[in-house]
């Protein structure tokens, strides 16, 4: 399994009838991802079509709840795009349902809301990527399976290689992928630019040094938080996969958000210059710009016999 | 979103978590009366959205009304570190037998409510932590299961209030969670939490709350009526201002080089590679702005966000970062085009363009031959690019109104 999904994994779509949900569902349709359903309780009953990778016509069901999807279609992963004042809802109902992988997309999500379900799917052994984030993105293990692409990351930018990527970015998880694209990616996860989000760094990383298709890791942080250096403390002693790391957001003053609800500096705490010592104090190189740290790790890649 | 002292005040009064007599002033006059009604000695304490506002001379006792009033009038024009004093608050003096630190935030890390608390008050809560850690205890919330008064029960003798102080203590934390989970705050901070009355008179002792630091959760303010009650009266920037209208986050910064890009950690990310060029060509060229056009933008939100930019009279030339993932570059393309016909601007645009409609965007600026439009084709090229021409621009005294 790659990365928290299998491929060909049935997969639901909550908020599926939405402008973002049909612009997307389309997307993750055509990049081969197996969709077999959305959930609106007002559209239960409709079926929505869509055109899949074969170009091939298919009519997605819409279900009234998480849990009648999941009885009807067995869906093993959740993408979420409803707006953020029933992205808990939305959650809650999924992870009741037993749905082991919900990833959300939605910006905005109350920070109280996202701790509520993320302690939530800890207890019921679920599975949450985000909220805030550009999803998970998986690609084809063999020549006849193209991955599973939950959310919205581009599909095109690169094939199946060595590399695995996570990112606490939208952009700059394609602007990477872009880079390092003749390369090649195992998976490229979006942790989420929340203070609080169901996938870390760290359990990224993990999971990455667990699977054995992954040969080398880039991961891209920013400001806030110290996501970053708890990914350094285990890196010291239990990483043994070249990683190499950037950090955004040198120039951003104290005090103010940076866009992202997590990406602040306060209290001189959660500095870029703080992240990036952490990490090559545990010889995890940092890249100055995206375009440096593709080169170091093409030359990590190159240096070991991996391409 | 961070609170004035007396607005987080305002949410403990409701609350019940007990705090000092304290009215709001903003004039030495509406000072003077409000003095006057406290009573004697009053505190003055200036109202900034920083800490350690005492050391600034923000904070003062005044002895009678004229002293009120002068006190109020030196106060209410500062600024502290930065930060301007929008009014002042004025407090009785409450004789202080001992001081606590408690305070309930969000941990990122463990991804729960911290509670952060010490019955060694009196100094920085961060001092006492690195000198006597075994003092400072750090409790956690579980958002899940909540906080019910026996928690806090338990939670208080963890903390280790005098054993006197232990009920209401307790009473304590639970409002100050309720003001914590019903705001939708992310940081509830009182410091200190004071053990004030006769020392004598051990009836008259009681637990206050002479400080309040709260921030609440931009992302629930739609839960709050959008907290208009808090709404800063102090003026806006007016470009932050404006972009906020179009729904655009724009952060201002002191630098000569405006950047545009899209996605927040893209923008973050040319930033830092305008500095770096800047750095490497040895010229104190800096960024002037964050500007995040969001995903999916439209020729018309491209538009704006250039006029906003160069509405900044320190920006010299403008970086344009994209890449495309829901957002077209052809759209951006032609909202670049468009905003240069509208401004009349001649400030140099430098744009790299990668991914979703890359290629016709480019296209699309190539045909519509304007001079100052600078394509790079990798992002390092284009920050370096907009970093030279900056420097070279200020070089020469050649500032924006005459290019205009």
């Amino acid at each position: 399994m790659t990365l928290f999904v299998k491929d060909g994994a049935p997969v639901i779509v909550q908020g599926m009838t939405g402008h973002q949900g049909m612009t997307h569902t389309a997307r993750m349709l055509k990049a081969g991802t197996n969709i077999v359903g959305g959930v609106n309780p007002r559209k239960a009953g409709q079926t929505v079509d869509f055109t899949d990778a074969e170009g091939q016509v298919r009519a997605v069901p819409v279900y009234g709840t998480c849990a009648e999807a999941r009885e009807a279609t067995g869906a093993e992963a959740s993408v979420v795009f409803v707006p953020p004042r029933f992205a808990k809802g939305a959650m809650v109902e999924a992870i009741e349902a037993g749905i082991p992988l919900i990833v959300v997309i939605t910006e905005g999500v109350p920070v109280a809301d996202t701790a509520y379900c993320v302690a939530l799917a800890k207890r019921r052994g679920v599975r949450i990527v985000g909220p805030n984030c550009p999803g998970l993105a998986t690609f084809g293990q063999s020549e006849d399976s193209k991955g599973t692409n939950l959310g919205i990351i581009p599909d095109g930018i690169v094939k199946r290689g060595p590399l695995g990527l996570v990112s606490k970015s939208g952009t700059l998880t394609y602007q990477l992928m872009g880079e390092l694209s003749d390369i090649g990616f195992t998976a490229a996860l979006g942790a989420g630019g929340d203070p609080i989000v169901g996938t870390t760094l760290l359990e990224a990383v993990q999971a990455y040094a667990d699977d054995d298709a992954t040969k080398a890791v880039v991961m891209i942080g920013e400001i806030g938080g110290s996501a970053e250096q708890e990914v350094a403390d285990w890196a010291r002693t239990h990483m043994t996969k070249p990683l190499v790391a950037y950090i955004a957001g040198f120039t951003a003053p104290e005090g103010k958000q940076m866009g992202h609800a997590g990406a602040i500096v306060s209290g001189g705490k959660g500095s870029a210059a703080d992240k990036k010592e952490a990490l090559e104090a545990v010889g995890i190189p940092v890249g100055r710009t995206p375009g440096q740290t593709a080169r170091i790790m093409r030359d990590i890649l190159t240096k070991r016999g991996i391409i | 979103m961070d609170l004035y002292e007396y607005q987080g005040r305002q949410l403990f009064e409701e609350e019940g978590i007990p705090v000092p007599k304290g009215i709001y002033a903003m004039t030495p006059q509406e000072a003077r009366k409000a003095a006057d009604s406290i009573g004697y000695p009053c505190v003055i304490k200036g109202q900034a959205k920083i800490g350690h506002r005492g050391q600034a001379g923000a904070v003062k006792i005044a002895h009678d009304a004229d002293e009120a009033e002068k006190l109020a009038a030196q106060i209410l024009p500062m600024s502290v570190r930065g930060h301007k004093v929008n009014g002042v608050l004025l407090c009785e003096a409450a004789h202080i037998i001992h001081e606590y630190y408690v305070s309930i935030s969000v941990d990122r890390t463990s991804r729960d409510y911290d509670v952060l608390a010490t019955a060694a008050g009196g100094t920085e809560v961060e001092d006492i932590a690195r000198q006597h850690p075994e003092y400072v205890k750090r409790l956690h919330i579980d958002p899940y299961k909540g906080f019910t008064l026996d928690d806090a029960k338990v939670m208080a003798e963890q903390i280790g209030f005098y054993h006197a102080d232990n009920d209401q203590a307790a009473q304590i934390l639970l409002k100050m969670w309720k003001v914590f989970s019903d705001s939708d705050a992310t940081l509830v901070e009182i410091n200190p939490l004071a053990k004030v009355g006769d020392p004598d008179d051990e009836s008259s002792k009681s637990l206050c709350a002479l400080d309040s630091k709260v921030s609440l959760d931009g992302n629930a303010a739609f839960r709050h009526d959008g907290w208009k009650r808090f709404a800063d009266t102090a003026p806006a920037d007016p470009l932050e201002e404006r972009a906020q209208q179009h729904g655009l986050h724009y952060v201002r910064l002191k630098g000569q080089v405006g950047v545009i890009g899209n996605g927040a950690g893209l923008v973050m990310s040319s930033l830092d590679a305008v500095a770096g060029a800047a750095q490497d060509q040895g010229t104190d060229i800096k960024p002037a702005n964050f500007l995040d056009i969001g995903g999916g933008a439209s020729a018309e939100v491209m538009a704006e966000c250039l006029s906003i930019v160069l509405d900044d009279p320190n920006v010299k030339d403008v970086f344009v970062n994209v890449y495309g993932g829901i957002t077209s570059c052809q759209l951006v393309a032609e909202g670049i085009l468009e905003a240069l016909d509208k401004l009349n601007t001649t400030a140099p645009i430098i744009i790299r363009f990668d991914g979703n409609a890359a290629k016709e965007g480019l296209e699309t600026l190539k045909a519509a031959n304007r001079p100052n439009i600078i394509v790079e084709s990798t992002m390092e090229q284009a920050a370096a690019a907009a970093a030279r021409i900056a420097a070279s621009m200020e070089g020469n005294g050649n500032t924006q109104e005459e290019n205009r």
